[in-house]
């Protein structure tokens, strides 16, 4: 950046009398060398805004020492007889304008001269402020070259000067949005002061410490504060002039430069410069705000006012935050329990298909008239509407029935997936003090007081005929199970309105119908599957259950997508990059004109590819952020090939109905652009964990701007000005190795960046490793995209160049693919182990016996970690690499055997047991 | 693709433009003062031995920077013959002075005339003046800024040439050397200053047309060289230039305007022509 304005300094003087040329250029020859007086006639009058635009580019125009005197005085002549004298000085060689216009209107007197070396020594200060790293909150545009300006005014305080109390009030706005205590702020070029905002002093303690504070040089501040003085007007023989404006730099010192011009009025004038590269116009525009804000308050306050109380938005600006988080745009909606609109389908709409399993399929009318059967048989069996009924079942026809019947009961279906292992069901069972569940599994733990049902038990036609009965649409529909990070899973309890809410927020805009085929590919137990489910079946839609088989398997999967010709499919990123390979095998079908995708954070540059086959006018990509405890979803993002190439994090902006608010660890509200925890409020608010009064009202809260309740999400995210949120992973997920806080997240955004990477985990590994003091180490893992044979160690060098080293992965192993739960996220629990010997190396082998040389090559072949029963084909091995294992034995000397054994012995034990019995035959 | 497309892509910027009394000059000045620049404006305001027309006069270069101030410019004039290296460095000081800096360097002053004669009939002088005018007064120009513009590490430098510095014209040997030396000069001092973010291009117009409210007056003089009248001049190009129409100065500043801006910021060292097709046959 051109250092020249920064270093400049302007003054603007109305000359009333005395705007004589002749005598100007007389004296300023007397007060200077080489500068020359320039006189423009201006074809309007002193106050036009002709006059203020030729004033304001004089005032902006540098004058460079190394290319003539470094400074210049223009004489604006006005028609109207008045002028403006405008005096440009640089700061190498003229400390204060003030004294060269004295001594042009009022006596010669020639200005003190700068020391020499004063300018060489600004323009190092210059080049140090320049290696200040842009701070993420400003939403700076890397590499921009411009500069933005913004105007504001702020009232003085009679009291304390000007300098103190802005100095103070934009120390509180910068450490609230550094999220740091100490705070650093430039005064020019070369000093900064450093102080501290401490929440629990007074206004007193803290103006005291503010104004004690000396500047110093050393520093890089981010941002500086000028605030001038204006001085006196001058008058002398036939001479009266007043100072209009006084620039103490033409150019942003600092990224972001503040001026303040203190001419004693009660309403001050500033302005802001700031280069675009670190801050944008929108985020100067909230600053600004802050700084005003907290500046009223601050003057205003008592001296015993806590410091952490002095407000930095007003009433005005907290609501413009929460508009944009998306408060205030609910719409009207009707209290509807699910069954009812189902229901109301299977009236308007009898013979509509509503749900299909492979052969079998339900119409509308079918749909509900089973769903009365099975209602009347849990009656029968005691359920009463509140009640909560456990079902754990596959996904099945049967599944969809029991839930619906289970709902026209009046009662409260509790999911649960029978892959869980026994200790989560029989924990589900009882937390949830469940008395009955639907469940074909023999093996569902039992417990006193629990029966347990089959669906088929809950068939046939003998029951007296389901009244149903009118129910309140603030029951409770469903209570799902979420894990968290820390603590025993909870139940999460969510009434039908809540679903039906999310169901008109998203209706029109997905232009959801009767005409819509959906699929059923999640869990029951993950409340992915409620979108799918009754999102489908209160729109009028059909919903094709999803058998487990093609939900393991991306090209059954796609073939299944074909087959039922299906329009609306749900997501996690993780299954969709796999259906992405296997739809450059072969073309998913062309049928699904919406993609939804939930339950992890979204790459979006990948989606470029799927973009290329599946432009977004045939097929829209909508990325939704959601929780549980919000039902479902919160934001939607529709992903454009835009968002792809941007590599754009946002997830959109709140649902009509639902809204955000990001806060600060203190809960106070943190301007766009500034991360912080995401909270969320309105329609989609489930209120409540089952039986856990303390945990709620943890995470329940009053909602500040609506009636209700806010959910504390434990998200980290940020609002950008246009009211979309960018998430930027759980705060859980900032992990702490070797005293530096690291940000998982943010290291797998790096590895995804890798050329070739299609997929990207990292995870915190305790090593108990007495070598590693910390006893912990990062672990990164890379799915090549396309199957191609990428290199580890050029991920790695790609990582090391963005990220600081203690970020840097200790290890990097490549996989055939990401191991899923059966939600369809990233298992970090079933990422292998990685060999930390070194890429080509392999660890030696344990023993001399056949299993644990085997298990040798096994680990050399797969590049991590092995266990004796880790099936070949369930870690991601295919024939390819099985051929590159028999190379590999015959390498290290082990006997060799035909390919097909391997479909045969799929573990090390196996095959090892395998060989040593080929061996023993003769 | 953060390019910011404004409707005056040269707001901030502060032109010197030689030459530009009238003609090319005086519709290029105007042209960068509606697109926000303010202006330094120079002419020679006299006339040349051996240079067989008048050139431009004080009076008219007032008149451009008259018009230029009712865009909204800023402008400052200065007199100068480009021959002159004494001359031209006030000038460049002056315009620092000034503005502080200087973005866009026009250089379009040159003449086109002593010409008409066979090769081996230009007299010693008629070919030194030539040169000296339309190649070296470029040189000099580019020589006085070079400090400023490397300093800034910015600039862009437009070297009016012709179609006369891309093909050649019978009897018109010396204004087709010095054009030719001018597209040459234009690609080495591109080379020179590229690593100072300085750009350095030619702009090679066509047959254009003398326009009156621009007061130009190159076809009729190139006309009279050859001893044609104007109206049978002015039919042979349109003929030769594929557009079918002469070339209006306003061509050559839209041009001009681009590659003063930074939406060229990646021209350097290149011709752009504004000939209507002329040299593509």
């Amino acid at each position: 950046m051109n250092d020249t304005g920064r270093l400049c300094q302007a003054l603007a003087l109305r000359v009333h009398t005395g705007a004589d040329p002749e005598r100007l250029r007389r004296n300023l020859a007397l007060a200077a060398d080489g500068a020359r007086l320039w006189v423009e006639d201006v074809p309007a009058g002193a106050d036009s805004g002709t006059a203020a635009l030729h004033r304001e580019r004089e005032l902006s125009r540098p004058a460079d020492p190394r290319t003539g005197p470094g400074l210049r005085t223009v004489l604006l002549r006005y028609e109207d007889g008045a002028a403006d004298l405008v005096v440009v000085a640089h700061r190498a060689v003229l400390a204060d304008p003030y004294e060269l216009a004295q001594a042009l209107l009022v006596e010669p007197v020639r200005p003190a001269a700068v020391p020499r070396e004063h300018g060489e020594r600004l323009r190092t200060a210059l080049a140090g402020l320049d290696r200040t790293e842009a701070p993420e909150w400003g939403l700076g545009t890397p590499g921009a070259t411009t500069t933005g300006l913004h105007r504001f005014s702020v009232p003085a305080d009679s009291g304390a000067p000007a300098s103190l109390t802005l100095r103070a009030a934009l120390g509180l706005v910068l450490a609230r949005c550094t999220a740091g205590a100490e705070v650093t702020l430039g005064v020019d070029a070369e000093r900064a002061l450093t102080f501290t905002v401490d929440a629990s002093a007074t206004v007193a303690q803290y103006l005291e410490q503010v104004d004690r504070a000396v500047p110093a040089t050393g520093r890089a501040p981010l941002v500086g504060l000028t605030t001038t003085e204006t001085p006196e007007a001058l008058t002398g023989e036939g001479v009266k002039a007043e100072p209009l404006a006084h620039r103490p730099f033409l150019d942003p010192v600092h990224a972001l430069s503040v001026h303040v011009a203190d001419d004693g009025s009660t309403v001050l004038g500033g302005v802001v410069q700031h280069r675009h590269s670190a801050f944008a116009d929108a985020s100067v525009a909230w600053l600004t705000g802050m700084l005003v804000t907290a500046h009223r308050a601050l003057t205003g306050a008592d001296p015993g006012t806590r410091v952490g109380d002095i407000p930095l938005f007003d009433e005005e600006r907290l609501r413009e935050l929460a508009v944009l988080g998306g408060l205030g745009r609910a719409p009207e909606v009707p209290d509807e329990r699910i069954e009812q609109v189902v229901r109301a389908w299977a009236r308007n709409t009898p013979d509509a298909p509503a749900v299909s399993f492979e052969q079998q399929e339900l119409t509308y009318r079918q749909l509900v008239e089973r769903g009365d059967e099975y209602a009347a048989a849990l009656r029968d069996l005691g359920v009463v509407p509140g009640d909560r009924v456990g079902v754990c079942l596959e996904r099945s026809l049967d599944l969809v029935v029991v839930l619906l019947a289970v709902l026209t009961c009046g009662a409260t279906y509790v999911p649960m997936d029978p892959a869980y292992p026994a200790d989560r069901l029989a924990y589900t069972s009882e937390d949830a003090e469940l008395t009955l569940v639907v469940t074909e599994s023999e093996t569902f733990p039992r417990r006193d007081g629990a029966r347990t049902v089959r669906p088929d038990e809950l068939a046939g036609n003998g029951r007296e005929p389901f009244e149903p009965a009118d129910l309140p649409a603030d029951a409770a529909a469903y209570v799902i199970y979420t894990s968290g990070s820390t603590g025993r899973p909870k139940g999460v309890v969510v009434p039908h309105r809540n679903v039906g809410a999310l169901m008109h927020a998203t209706r029109d805009d997905f232009g959801l119908g009767g005409d819509d085929t959906w699929t059923l590919f999640h869990s029951s137990a993950f409340d992915f599957s409620v979108w799918e489910i009754w999102g489908c079946l209160m729109t009028g839609g059909r919903l094709v259950v999803v058998p487990y088989w093609a939900s393991r398997d991306p090209a059954e999967f796609a073939a299944l997508l074909a087959a039922e010709r299906v329009t609306v499919l749900s997501q996690t990123p993780s299954a969709f990059a796999q259906l992405m390979t296997a739809d450059r095998e072969k073309r998913v079908s062309d049928s699904v004109r919406l993609v939804v995708f939930g339950g992890e954070p979204l790459d979006t540059r990948p989606l470029r590819f799927w973009l290329d086959r599946h432009p977004e006018w045939a097929c829209r990509l909508v990325n939704m952020f959601g929780i549980t405890e919000t039902t479902v979803h919160v934001t939607a993002q529709t992903v454009t090939r835009r968002e792809a190439l941007a590599g754009s994090r946002s997830v959109g902006p709140a649902l009509p109905g639902w809204h955000l608010y990001v806060l600060d660890p203190e809960r106070r509200e943190v301007p766009p652009g500034v991360a912080g925890e995401i909270y969320v409020g309105g329609l989609g608010v489930a209120g409540q964990y089952l039986n856990r009064p303390e945990l709620t009202a943890q995470r329940f809260l009053p909602d500040p701007h609506a009636p209700g309740l806010m959910y504390r999400s434990g998200d980290r995210g940020r609002l950008l000005p246009d009211g979309r949120l960018e998430h930027l992973g759980r705060l859980d997920s900032q992990v702490k190795l070797r005293g530096f806080r690291i940000e998982l997240d943010e290291i797998r955004a790096r590895l995804l960046d890798a050329p070739d990477v299609g997929a990207a985990a990292v995870v915190l590994r305790q090593t108990g490793d007495a070598a590693d003091t910390a006893g912990a180490r990062l672990d990164g893992y890379v799915v090549f995209r396309d199957g191609a044979a990428g290199d580890t160690a050029e991920v790695r060098q790609h990582a090391a160049r963005f990220l600081p080293e203690h970020m840097v992965p200790s290890t990097l192993t490549a996989l055939p693919a990401l191991p899923l739960t059966p939600n369809g996220k990233v298992d970090t629990a079933r990422l292998p182990e990685p060999l930390t010997q070194g890429p080509d190396e392999g660890a030696p082998p344990e023993g001399d016996d056949t299993e644990s040389r085997l298990r040798a090559v096994w680990e050399k072949v797969f590049g991590f970690r092995v266990g004796p029963d880790d099936d070949f084909f369930a870690l991601g091995g295919n024939s390819l690499l099985g051929v590159r294992l028999l190379v590999a034995l015959r390498t290290a000397g082990m006997p060799s055997f035909p390919l097909p054994q391997l479909y045969l012995h799929r573990t090390v034990r196996a095959l090892a047991a395998h060989l040593d019995g080929a061996e023993a035959r003769p | 693709m953060n390019a910011v497309r404004t409707a005056a892509p040269l707001t901030g910027k502060v032109a010197l433009v030689t030459g530009a009394a009238r003609g090319i000059g005086r519709a290029c000045a105007l042209a960068y003062a509606r697109a926000g620049a303010d202006l330094l404006l120079t002419d020679i305001g006299d006339d040349l031995d051996g240079v067989p027309y008048p050139l431009g006069t004080r009076s008219q270069l007032e008149y451009t920077a008259r018009m230029c101030r009712e865009e909204g410019g800023t402008v400052s004039t200065a007199m100068a013959d480009v021959r002159d290296l004494e001359a031209v460095r006030a000038v460049v000081e002056g315009a620092l002075d000034r503005f502080g800096r200087i973005d866009v360097l026009l250089n379009n002053a040159g003449i086109a005339a002593p010409s008409g004669k066979t090769v081996h009939d230009i007299t010693p002088d008629e070919w030194d003046l030539m040169l000296d005018v339309d190649v070296s007064g470029a040189w000099r120009m580019i020589r006085a800024v070079g400090a400023a513009m490397t300093a800034q590490r910015a600039g862009s430098v437009i070297n009016v040439a012709s179609t006369a510095g891309l093909v050649g014209y019978r009897h018109f040997a010396g204004y087709v050397t010095a054009k030719h030396a001018l597209v040459g000069l234009t690609k080495a001092a591109a080379l020179d200053l590229a690593p100072f973010g300085v750009r350095v291009n030619a702009l090679c117009p066509g047959s254009v047309r003398d326009d009156d409210a621009a007061e130009g007056r190159m076809l009729t003089e190139i006309a009279r060289s050859l001893e044609v009248p104007v109206q049978e001049h002015e039919e042979t190009f349109v003929a030769a230039q594929p557009m079918n129409r002469l070339i209006e100065p306003e061509d050559v500043a839209g041009a001009a305007v681009w590659l003063g801006s930074d939406d060229s910021r990646q021209v350097t060292g290149s011709t752009v022509t504004v000939d209507g097709g002329f040299t593509s046959r």
